[in-house]
Parts: structure tokens; sequence; C-alpha cells
């Protein structure tokens, strides 16, 4: 404990010194509103947290023990969570700036919406699954002790859902930085939207001050702050809210890993966060992956759901914009390159590919070397902890400006495109294929090392084929949220004007920022859905039907 | 001339900071054509005392002695069986009986042909195609017997090898596992079971060496010299007997 406090000072006064000596040497014009800005954001996302986890638990207690709640939200939320958040935002805005007369609080509010709409479905699912997974016995024991209503809540419910809780709030937590810079700093339709805080100084710091050390500055702070939180408060947490589940498989075996490095200078004696985080990924379980858990009525539930949602939609449009309005969207700008509309599919479905590729094989390299060797793991945790804890937005144009000296604006955009994706796509994997790795069942490893499987032919006969169906969860996660990255890696400001790499984010960008079209804005995400979609219907869902089996019962 | 012997074998895990001392000076000898059974409390070490000999692990101290020649890493002579199979779920039947032949170098021909055989031995014929999955927890364990016979071994452990099963199919494969151990045409005859199953360590071993509970020692033996086969004797004084003699004894460690 003692330990903790130590290192709870120790890293709040380095913080405090690199404050200073950023504030004394950095010359800017609003250098000195930086611990405002600093405050503003902390203030902001913790206030997103706190609704976030406000509305999780209620809505996920209730939705997970009313049938029909169940019935009527789950899918609602699905559909809600699917849809990419950066592509409805615009829609918030607007909404938002006219409902308030153009305040600053009207930005402010739909920041805090856009930060709850990335951060809250973690929290939701999370509760969700803790309370199905309470185990029949202890609900039984309940009934059988007349334990009902409030009571049954506090001592049954509540118990159980901390766990998921903390854990799911430590995703939110992350989500809701990685989310800063685009919910601090919207431009659209030409204007400039933006509330204080540490996203939007660097998105300045970037765009309108092009200063690149002051970004990279800030970039290192924000990543050290949220290390340090997620150091000090989100591992602790989680240490102590895992120790009473019922469900460890939720959680990763990490004894001997911990004592390394970093951890150890900072006085952890163990590392448990990495195993929740594996389960429980930004849009936490696949959509399909739950849909088909649905019973029959549940899916026409849902469809009837989606349904009126797409009627309602039509409705309003039909009864706000004519038909005329919907023609008009498709002949203004950027309507004139929908020509290029395959090619843009195909040159961001190229981009995605390539980072996939790239990040399988490494993270593959990685995952394996650091799940069975100690002294890999000690170099790559670390590495994984301080990747997770960079704000993957504030990062972007840090890297491109630097990329961009050598390279050129179009080069260098292409690599910064594909290095982000890389950044974004690698952790899932990584995480994913760890934890597979080192729940390989005992008897497995047995078999192999008994029968004299050594070397490359270890990895390709046992460690492979074992972590396969991980592989697969980690490939759709991956995809998943380099869909939402490609949304704003295609396109940059560069010098007086704008860079574009030809594809379907840079599009949809055109679409929904820069001339605020939003019939084809609505169309374009309607093809990114379906695009996913049928990913997952014609790759995914076969590839996991197909490696259902490997997850022996063993 | 034993065929096997375990000396002196000592073995610490470390546990979170603390030392956990698991097995402590453990010395016994295994002859030809012997079945001896380590029966002995939860948690006494007896699994891991079978892996070391298996070389899977390694002792702190003292070793495994195999026709005369310390054994350190695991071999083809020695082989073993899991309580949960230890099948690779990814393979049919007969490709997890062909995996240790594909390490050997066996060519595919060969090794499909004897892996057939074996299968067919254990009563799987016509199982060959099918995954793990779709066996039954008895068929399962076949195709284990059939896999570790496959490398014709010397020496068979298995580790609790019926205890994920129901009883009837225990007692079905229990039955297999004798005919195997005194079929004279097949080269496995050394076999060292652990139990925690009284009445299935007196049913099957010639010795039944009985462990304390943590750290693991060897509190003593009891001879069985029960005419074979057995099952004749299931409800006579002579089988009770023995299987008090080792409860005695169990009970005793416990104290």
């Amino acid at each position: 404990m003692r330990r903790y406090f130590v290192g709870l000072l120790a890293g709040l006064l380095a913080i405090v010194i690199v404050y200073w000596l950023v504030m004394t040497f950095v010359e800017n014009p609003e250098i000195q509103n930086l611990p405002y800005y600093t405050f503003r954001t902390l203030l902001r996302i913790t206030i997103t947290l706190g609704i976030s986890v406000a509305w999780g638990v209620s809505f996920g207690i209730l939705a997970s023990t009313n049938k029909t709640a169940s019935i009527i939200l789950v899918p609602f939320i699905d559909l809600l969570q699917s849809v990419p958040i950066l592509g409805y935002f615009p829609a918030v805005l607007i909404l938002f700036v006219s409902l308030f007369q153009g305040s600053e609080l009207a930005i402010e509010l739909s920041a805090i919406l856009l930060l709850f709409t990335s951060m809250a479905w973690a929290i939701f699912f999370g509760v969700v699954g803790a309370v199905k997974g309470i185990p029949v016995n202890v609900i039984e024991s309940a009934q059988s002790f007349g334990l009902k209503g409030f009571k049954y809540v506090r001592h049954v419910i509540l118990p159980a859902i901390v766990p998921a809780l903390v854990s799911g709030a430590t995703l939110a937590w992350c989500d809701g930085w990685f989310f800063m810079i685009a919910a601090e700093y919207i431009e659209y339709a030409g204007a400039t939207y933006w509330v204080p805080g540490l996203g939007s100084f660097l998105a300045k710091a970037a765009y309108v001050y092009g200063d690149i050390s002051l970004s990279a500055i800030l970039l290192v702070l924000v990543t050290t702050i949220v290390f340090y939180i997620n150091f000090l408060a989100w591992h602790r947490l989680m240490e102590r809210a895992t120790a009473g589940t019922y469900k460890p498989v939720l959680r990763l075996d990490l004894s001997g890993v911990g004592q390394l490095g970093v951890i150890r200078a900072i006085g952890h004696s163990r590392w448990l966060h990495l195993g929740d985080r594996i389960h429980w990924p930004k849009s936490l379980i696949l959509t399909s992956q739950r849909l088909r858990k649905y019973t029959r009525l549940e899916k026409a539930i849902a469809l009837v759901l989606a349904l009126s949602l797409v009627f309602l939609i039509v409705y309003l449009t039909a009864a706000q914009v004519s038909l005329d309005v919907i023609k008009q969207g498709f002949s203004s700008p950027p309507a004139d390159e929908l020509a290029n509309l395959p090619r843009y599919i195909a040159l961001t479905m190229g981009r995605l590919g390539i980072a996939y590729v790239i990040s399988l094989g490494v993270a593959l390299g990685m995952g394996i070397l650091a799940a069975e060797h100690k002294k890999f793991a000690a170099v790559f945790y670390p590495i994984y902890d301080i990747g997770q804890a960079v704000p993957i937005l504030a990062l972007f144009p840090v890297l491109f400006i630097t990329l961009s000296r050598t390279f050129g604006g179009v080069i260098g955009l292409e690599i910064t495109s594909i290095v982000m994706l890389i950044l974004d796509m690698i952790w899932y994997m990584f995480l994913n294929i760890v934890s597979a790795v080192r729940n390989i069942p005992s008897e497995i490893r047995e078999v192999g090392k008994l029968f004299g499987f050594k070397g490359l032919k270890r990895i390709t006969h046992i460690v492979i084929p074992s972590i396969l169906p991980a592989i697969v969860t980690g490939s759709i996660l991956s995809w998943g949220t380099g869909w939402n990255t490609i949304i704003f890696s295609e396109y940059m400001p560069y010098g007086e004007s704008i860079i574009y790499l030809p594809g379907l984010g840079s599009y949809l960008d055109k679409a929904g920022y820069i001339y605020g079209n939003t019939i084809l804005l609505i169309f374009l995400l309607a093809i990114i859905a379906t695009i996913v979609l049928l990913m997952e219907a014609l790759v995914w869902r076969k590839l996991l039907r197909k490696f259902e089996k490997y997850h022996a019962e063993v | 001339m034993p065929v096997l012997e375990v000396r002196d074998v000592t073995k610490t895990f470390l546990l979170e900071r603390s030392k956990l001392n698991v097995l402590e000076n453990v010395s016994f000898s295994v002859d030809r054509d012997e079945f001896v059974c380590l029966v002995g409390p939860s948690g006494c070490g007896k699994s891991t005392l079978l892996r070391i000999i298996a070389g899977l692990e390694r002792p702190d101290s003292g070793e495994i002695v195999f026709h005369g020649q310390p054994q350190t890493s695991p071999t083809s002579k020695i082989t073993m069986i899991f309580q949960l199979f230890g099948l690779l779920p990814w393979k049919t039947a007969l490709e997890n009986v062909e995996i240790p032949l594909e390490v050997l170098g066996i060519r595919k021909e060969a090794r499909v042909e004897i892996a057939k055989s074996h299968l067919r031995m254990v009563g799987l014929e016509g199982f060959e195609n099918t995954y793990p999955h779709d066996l039954s927890g008895g068929m399962k364990q076949r195709v284990g017997i059939a896999r570790a016979l496959a490398l014709q071994p010397e020496a068979l452990l298995m580790d609790e090898p019926f205890s994920s099963l129901d009883e009837l199919t225990a007692k079905t494969l229990r039955s297999l596992v004798l005919d195997i151990w005194r079929d004279p045409t097949l080269p496995t005859n050394t076999f060292v079971m652990v139990s925690h199953n009284v009445e299935e360590a007196v049913l099957m071993a010639d010795r039944v060496i009985v462990m304390s509970p943590r750290p693991g020692k060897i509190i003593g033996e009891v001879r069985v010299d029960i005419p074979r086969p057995r099952a004749n004797y299931l409800r006579d004084q002579i089988y009770f007997k023995c299987v008090d003699e080792v409860v005695a004894m169990l009970e005793g460690s416990g104290k």
C-alpha cells in the first residue's frame, strides 16, 4: 500500500514538473491554458464515464433481469452501437447547435454525447454478460432464502457485476481518450467547432499552429496521463474487483508475468488488467455472435425494430425532405465522384488489408513470444500498455507531419494511414493471441512435449491450431476498429490545402464534414455497413463455425 | 534388474512468492511386466511424479533411471495417457494417433497403417475420420490409448485415466488396459498408473504405492496377491483386505 502511494505521488510530481517545464519553455499563445485544458478534458471524460456507468448499470440490470426489457433493449442497443460513431456525429452536432443557438454548451453537450456513444456500450454489455453469468445455483439459493427486489439486486446482482463494471469502465475510459480529439475539435461544413481541452489543443497545435514539436509534446503528455491513470486507478481497481468473480475465464492468469520492469518500478506485484480486455473489446462481442444467441422471438423483434427504424428514417426523410432533396443530395458535391466509388472501396479495402496482414504477422510473433517467454513478456507488455495509452487520433497529425517531411504529402499520408491502422488493429490481435496461447490446456502442451514437437513444428502443429479461434475473434475486432479509424485517416489538412487519399473514408469525410451532404453521408454509411456485414457473413462467421470445435472441451 | 527407477526425487514449485514442496525424496522402482499404482490424497504430487517420469517436468534433485540410463527428456519408450485424454481437437482420431509417428519421421502410408491397426485394437474401427469433438469420453480415451501404444513403448504411464469417465465406461476401459498389459505380443508391459480410487488400484495393480499429503512422500506399499482375472474376486475377503490396508495407510497419513 505504501509503495502504491509513493508511486502515486511520484507520478503526480513528475507530471507537475513536466507541465511546468512545458509551460515555461514552449512558446505558444495558448500554452498557459494547459492545466485548464487538462482539467476540462479530464472533467469531460469523467462526467461522461459517470453517465455511462449510471446508464449502463441501470439499463444493463433491466435488460438482463426483465425478459420484456431484454427483448426490446438488447437488439436496439446492438443496432445503435454498430453504426460508426464518427459517421453520425455531424448530425448530432447540428441538432445541438440549432437547439442551443450555437452556444458553447451545445458543443460541449454534443462532445459529451459523442464520448458517451463510444463509452457506454462496453459497460452495458459487460453488465448484461455478468448478470447472465451468475450461476444458477447462486440464483436458486438466493431465491430459497427469499431474496427479492432491491435486496436481490444488492446482495446478488451488484457484487456479480462489479468486475465487469470495472473492466467495462476501464475500456470506456480508454475509448473516451481515443475519441477525445474527435469530440473536442470538429470541422463541419467549413466551420470549426471546438471546446477547450487537451484534444482540441492538440488538434490546433497540429492544424492551426502547425507546430510539430508542440504536438509531439502534447501527445507524450496525454499518453503519460492516460498511462498514469490506467496504472494507478484502473489496474488497482481491477485487481481488487476480480477477486471474487464467478467466471475466472474472463481473466487471464498472469502470475509470474507481472513482476517485471516498469511494473516493478511502480511497485505492482501483479498485473491483472490484460485478461479483462480480451473478451471486452471496443464493440464487445460481435453483433452477429450475439445475434446467433437470440431466440427466434428476439430475432423477430430485432428485425421489426430495425425495420421500423428504417421506416422512421424514411418517413422523416420523406416528410421533411422530398424526393427532390434526395435527388439533390445525389447531384450536389461530392456526388460527382460517385463513379469512383468502386475504386475507392478497393483502395480502402487494400489499406485495411495491408494493415491487417502486417498486424496479424507482428501480433502473432509478439503474442507467442510474450506468452511463452518471460523475457519477451517483460519487453512486450510495457509496449502494449504504452501503445494502448496513446490516443491514436492524437498521434495521427504528429505522425503525418513527421512523415510528410520525408515523403511529401500524399505518400506521407498513405504511409501514415496504414501505420495508424496497424497501431489501431494490432493490440486486439496481440491480446487475443497472448491470452489464447496462455490458455492452451496444459494437456495439449504436454502432448506436444511428450511426442517431441519442437521449434517451428510445435508452433504449426500445436500452438497455431490451438489459437485459431482467438485469431478469428481478434481479426473481427481489428477490422471493426479499422473501419472506424479509416474514416479519419484518409484525409489531412496540409499547409493551405487538404490532402485526400482516394478511398471510402476520405469520401465519407468530404460528404459529411466538408460539404455537409447528409444524404450522401447516409448512403456511404450504408455501403460501409453492407461491406462489414458481408465480411462477417462470408468470412468470419464461416471461420468461427469451422474453428468452433477447436475449443476442445479438453 | 528393474526397468524403471525413481531415485530420491524432490520437487518444489514456486507459487506467487512462496515455495511449495510437492515431492520429497521419493524413490521406488518398477520391474518388467509389473503394474504399479500410485495412490494418495489430491495434491500429494502423484501427477507431478508421473510427469517427471515422462520427462515433462524436471526434478529439483534426484533422477529417473530407465534400463540403467538416466532419463531427462521424453522418449518414445515411455508414453503417457492423460486424464482429460490430451487429444488435439483439430485432428481426427486417425491423425491424433499418427502424430507421434509423424514426429518420429515415419512415412505417411506406413503411419496410417499403424494408426489404423491400433484404432482397431482399441475397438474404434470406423471412427478414423471422426473429430474428438464428436467422440464420447470413453472413445476419446480409447484414442488416447491407441496413440500411446502406436509408439510401441515399453512403459505406459497413466494419469488418472478413468476418473473423468462414467463408472460403466471406466469398467470397460480398465479391462481393455489390463488386456493390453497381459498381451504377450505387445512390447508394452511396464505400467505405472496414478489414481485416487483405491478399489481401482487394488483391482489393477501388482503393487499399490501409497503417498502422503503434501509434501508427497512414500508412506508404504501394499502387494496385491489376488489371482487374476480379479473380477472374480471382487466380493471376496482377500480383495477387501487389500483395500482396507491401503485405506488405513491413507487415513493414518492424514492424521
